[in-house]
């Protein structure tokens, strides 16, 4: 296999659209084929998934061993934030699983309020939270760093586990088109999220995180802490965007709460102090506080707006308090006032202590507009920070939260499919269609330039697509391609039969979907097409099991006739062991045997022959010339049996103390060698290998038996 | 269905592998510290596979760890381990028709050396099965082409086989196991299952017909087990969730411990689908203090292709250990600690159980 070009020469571009700059350069990929000598000819198709499949065929008339050589190579996605495959195929296994549980839910309660008109409102949402709950496990990363037991007071940041763009979206979209329960605290929901994720904004620009991460290194050679302006900067930073907890972190480590400096500084240390009470004192409107988190939850709205008040009162006080003249230390005093002017919620104090327009935007809303609900409102907020903190706008978070904003669902769906995996979008049309019922009607409405089906479909259909083209994920591909209503079958249908069948335990797990999802014919033509090819490959009796279990008579038939050509030549005595079990398979039932069950009586009557010519028992003839009459009697013994299986019986024929055919079986095989006579005309009769006298001698023995029978009637 | 028995002393522990798992074994325990557990694993996108011994943390359940691997030719269709006097072996056989040994150190168990069976008049096209006497000094392996082959493994440096049969593809087998040194039995298409004396030479010395099961289909054998102190009694499992026993003492039937058509109202039904491994199951729980009749088939593990790890015993309702969203495709009960079961999951991971 070729390598694949490192593509370090390539800029790491955020850019969400390859093509779109025009200007990178292409990626070249080497192929080794090995073909010596000129190239004749060239093929080139598509594999599975990535996979281009490239044919060389060298010169067909050149004495060279290989004639050509087939190459598969792999086109690699350029993009670094893409996961790794194996890590691709773990989400889509694991939210397989998630999502049939939402379909079975959706049909039964389809079903109920098609019954009756159900007197309570099943909440669907709550359905799909459970859903999205569910998923979002999946997206965390599955080693998260073990918790140290010995908190270190100097760290001010906690690294819990790398954030994802893929599970900053899910949980964006989840917020506002999902949770019904977090639309009246949208502001505190935000600033959770944003306290989450906003490392992601980092690569761009930098961020409030970026910044204390930076502080974070710098502050184990930092003597006195207050001295350094950043120590202000990253303080008033972490406040701006609600990181309570770090904020009194950091105060914390402020030198005026050194013992030996405690009795100088005493007014600052009052101020610092107060400042920090006032912080962990804040009011916020949410249901409950995480561990470790600050502040004071409400959750009714008065309330609320009694003890915000309250509080804002307090930091005017507080503000306005006679004791900054005492403070001597300038850094502190300045620190310390510009904190209170962010709680205050001055638009400027945030501006500077906010680097991106995200962060300007959700500190605007904690601190100017905690009650914000309608996205309107919030839109125009957005617009205004935008213009504030212009920044680069291809962002793909940026992208899809200017979407949600802007309420336009279809910006949402383009910025998922466009930015994020088609995994992203066939998920995530669940929870764009949870609460909102215009988004439900635009995703889930037929249409004609998407050849009849809904925009829903279209995007499960594709996944499945991506799904499909690997050896490992096409088993799970079934599972969405059953929910798609319009196409899903017969893709599923096609899908199954593009499966490769040489390998039984890869047939086996086939035909269980197959048996799932009823598709009785696909299956049948599987194991037809699985029959064919063991039969070719020399394995007989795997071919004559898959044929049979397809009841494919028109085949086993066939193959009928090349088998009766080897029984004819080598079934004897030695050998006969290896025939047995394949003898055994076919069974007395002739139903799925086709004419192979011509087999099976045929070594009935030669065993019954052997013990004839072993002991001279009656019974043992009985049996025999019941054998023999069933044999020429059934439609599926080949014409070319019947003078070897009556020659193979003169001994019974000639059987001394008795006749053992009556008159009317003896007719029976004279009329049938009379048949002959005539099938012999034909010009495919292939003639049996016997003595030249065979003929003549079973003629004789058959008149005789005939009369003796005769006379003995 | 008895779920789980008690579920909250049955331990779980999923572990993905980022490739697929075609076979999982046990390799007989070294230390008392540390066991091991070999994994044939299959990466799709590279497509190269390789047999991989894991490291596992007796005292708690953490990610095991790469101890060693080895690269195999092609995709792994069977794996089994034993112990013999030089040390574990892992015995393997490939879809391309080879068989490998790999002998590890009786120390740390990584791999030290490998040898193989690959010429083309060995098997034609994929080997189905191998099992390795106890010992490890001799190997059986069959093929869908119908051929049976005994290595002898006796040297490291060499190894020999000879052919017991060949149906020239009349017959396909895909199962095997010893019965004692010189008896074994294999499992083969129509729920067949042929019992071999090498004294008796020549062909099968008996075998069970193919037309004994009633069923509204026919189906194949997957796997074949044989209990050392009741070797006269083969069970097998396979398609249609079927699981039954073949006493040689009465060649003419069998005991069905388990089928999907059959029990309707009876609800002695663990699975469906295909039924991808069986092994008697030596485990009895302190609690459980009873034998099972000297009548009665022994207790039986099996794994499926609808994801379904249990216990069957014959009588009872079957106590069902996992319920999986994809298919269960191994399996293997710890010899020396039988409490612990290892299992190859559809869905590119493995999953350690311990039984309380």
């Amino acid at each position: 296999m070729p390598g694949v070009v490192s593509n370090s020469d390539v800029p790491s571009s955020n850019a969400v659209v390859p093509f779109s700059t025009g200007a990178q350069e292409p990626v070249i990929y080497p192929i080794r084929h090995g073909v010596a000598g000129p190239i004749h000819r060239l093929a080139i198709s598509w594999g599975a998934g990535n996979n281009l499949r490239v044919s060389f065929f060298g010169k067909p008339d050149s004495d060279d061993e290989i004639g050509g050589k087939v190459v598969e190579v792999k086109l690699s996605a350029d993009d670094p934030e893409i996961e790794s495959d194996a890590e691709r195929r773990r989400i889509a296994y694991g939210s397989v699983s998630p999502f049939a549980h939402l379909q079975s839910r959706r049909n039964s309660v389809s079903l109920l309020s098609k019954i009756s008109p159900s007197p309570y409102n099943i909440d669907w949402w709550e359905y799909v939270m459970e859903y999205s709950k569910d998923i979002k496990s999946l997206l965390s990363s599955p080693n998260t760093l073990p918790e140290s037991l010995f908190e270190d007071p100097r760290t001010i940041i906690k690294k819990t586990e790398d954030p994802t763009f893929l599970k900053a979206a899910w949980e964006l979209i989840e917020i506002f088109y999902a949770d019904k329960e977090s639309q009246s605290w949208l502001p505190e929901r935000m600033v959770d999220w944003l306290a989450d994720f906003d490392s992601l904004f980092s690569v761009e620009q930098v961020t409030v995180h970026s910044k204390l991460v930076d502080f974070q290194e710098k502050l184990i050679n930092l003597q006195s802490v207050e001295d350094d302006p950043r120590y202000w900067q990253s303080i008033s930073s972490a406040l701006a965007l609600g990181w309570l907890d770090t904020v009194v972190k950091m105060l914390r480590l402020h030198g005026s709460y050194n013992l030996d400096q405690l009795n100088d500084r005493e007014t600052e240390n009052g101020l610092v102090e107060a400042v920090a009470v006032l912080i962990s004192k804040m009011p916020r409107r949410r249901p409950e506080l995480a561990s470790g988190m600050l502040g004071e939850k409400y959750m009714s709205k008065p309330d609320f707006m009694k003890s915000w008040e309250k509080w804002r009162a307090q930091l005017t006080k507080l503000n306005s308090s006679a004791y900054w003249i005492h403070c001597s230390h300038h850094q502190t005093r300045e620190g310390l006032k510009s904190m209170l002017q962010i709680m205050l919620g001055d638009v400027n104090s945030l501006s500077i202590a906010t680097h991106h327009w995200i962060e300007l935007f959700i500190s605007q809303l904690l601190y100017i507009r905690p009650l914000s609900v309608g996205l309107e409102s919030m839109y125009s907020l957005a617009q205004k920070c935008i213009q504030l903190k212009p920044s680069s706008t291809s962002h793909k978070l940026v992208v899809l939260m200017m979407g949600i904003l802007e309420e336009n669902t279809e910006v949402v769906l383009a910025e998922c499919s466009r930015s994020f995996s088609p995994w992203m979008v066939a998920h995530a049309i669940e929870l764009l269609t949870a609460g909102s019922d215009e988004a439900d009607f635009l995703l889930n409405e037929d249409r004609s330039n998407l050849g009849g089906i809904s925009i829903k479909e279209l995007y499960r259909l594709i996944y499945a697509q991506v799904l499909s083209s690997h050896p490992l994920t096409w088993q799970i591909a079934p599972i969405y391609l059953a929910s798609c209503m319009k196409q899903g079958m017969a893709l599923l249908e096609i899908l199954l039969s593009s499966q490769p069948v040489h390998n039984n335990n890869l047939l086996l797990k086939i035909l269980e979907i197959c048996r799932l999802y009823e598709l009785d014919s696909v299956s049948t033509n599987m194991m037809k097409v699985a029959g064919v090819h063991h039969w070719k490959q020399g394995r007989k009796g795997l071919g004559v099991y898959w044929l049979q279990q397809a009841r494919d008579e028109v085949r086993l038939n066939r193959i009928a006739q090349t088998l009766f050509d080897f029984v004819g030549k080598s079934i004897s005595e030695e050998n006969f062991k290896e025939w047995e079990g394949l003898i055994e398979l076919l069974g007395a039932d002739s139903r799925s045997a086709g004419s192979l069950d011509f087999l099976y009586k045929y070594r009935d009557f030669k065993r019954s022959l052997q013990r004839v010519t072993d002991g001279k028992n009656f019974d043992a003839c009985q049996q025999a010339v019941d054998s023999l009459i069933s044999l020429m009697k059934s439609p599926s013994t080949p014409h070319r049996f019947w003078l070897p299986l009556l020659y193979d019986s003169l001994k019974l024929l000639n059987w001394r103390d008795r006749p053992l055919l009556n008159a009317s079986q003896t007719y029976l095989l004279l009329n049938k060698l009379q048949e002959l006579s005539t099938a012999r005309l034909r010009p495919n009769f292939v003639e049996p290998i016997l003595p030249p006298d065979a003929l003549s001698s079973v003629r004789l023995a058959l008149g005789t038996n005939l009369g003796r029978a005769i006379l003995e009637e | 269905m008895a779920i789980g028995g008690s579920n909250e002393t049955l331990e779980v522990c999923r572990f993905p592998q980022s490739k697929y798992v075609d076979a999982v074994r046990w390799l007989p325990k070294i230390s008392a510290l540390e066991r091991f557990a070999v994994v044939a694993l299959s990466d799709f996108d590279s497509g190269a596979s390789s047999i991989d011994v894991l490291a596992l943390d007796r005292s708690e359940l953490s990610t095991p760890s790469l101890q060693s691997s080895w690269t195999a030719p092609s995709r792994v269709s069977s794996l089994r381990t034993s112990e013999s006097f030089r040390g574990p072996v892992i015995a393997a056989s490939t879809l391309a028709g080879s068989v490998h040994f790999l002998f590890a150190n009786s120390a740390d168990a990584s791999l030290e050396s490998e040898v193989c069976v690959s010429d083309k008049a060995f098997h034609a096209g994929a080997v189905s099965c191998v099992d390795l006497k106890d010992g490890g000094s001799e190997c059986l392996s069959v093929g869908e082409d119908g051929r049976i082959n005994l290595v002898n493994v006796g040297d490291t440096a060499k190894v020999s086989y000879r052919r017991v049969f060949d149906s020239n593809g009349l017959v396909s087998y895909t199962a095997a196991k010893w019965a004692s040194p010189v008896e074994f039995a294999t499992g083969g298409l129509g729920f067949s299952l042929q019992w071999w004396d090498q004294r008796k030479p020549g062909g099968a010395a008996c075998q069970l017909k193919g037309d004994w099961f009633k069923g509204a289909s026919s189906g194949m054998v997957h796997s074949v087990d044989i209990h050392s102190s009741r070797k006269d009694i083969c069970l097998a499992g396979g398609s249609s969730g079927v699981v039954f026993a073949w006493d040689l003492r009465r060649p003419q039937q069998s005991i069905i411990l388990s089928q999907s058509e059959l029990n309707e109202n009876e609800s002695h039904l663990p699975c469906e689908s295909e039924v991808w491994s069986v092994q008697y199951d030596s485990y009895f729980p302190s609690s459980r203090a009873m034998a099972t009749p000297s009548a009665h088939i022994l207790p039986a593990m099996i794994c499926s292709e609808d994801g379904i790890l249990a216990v069957i015993r014959q009588g009872e309702e079957p106590v069902e250990l996992l319920a999986e969203t994809c298919a269960i495709n191994s399996f293997d009960i710890d010899k020396q600690n039988p409490s612990d079961v290892i299992c190859g999951l559809e869905w590119e991971s493995i999953a350690i159980l311990s039984r309380p």
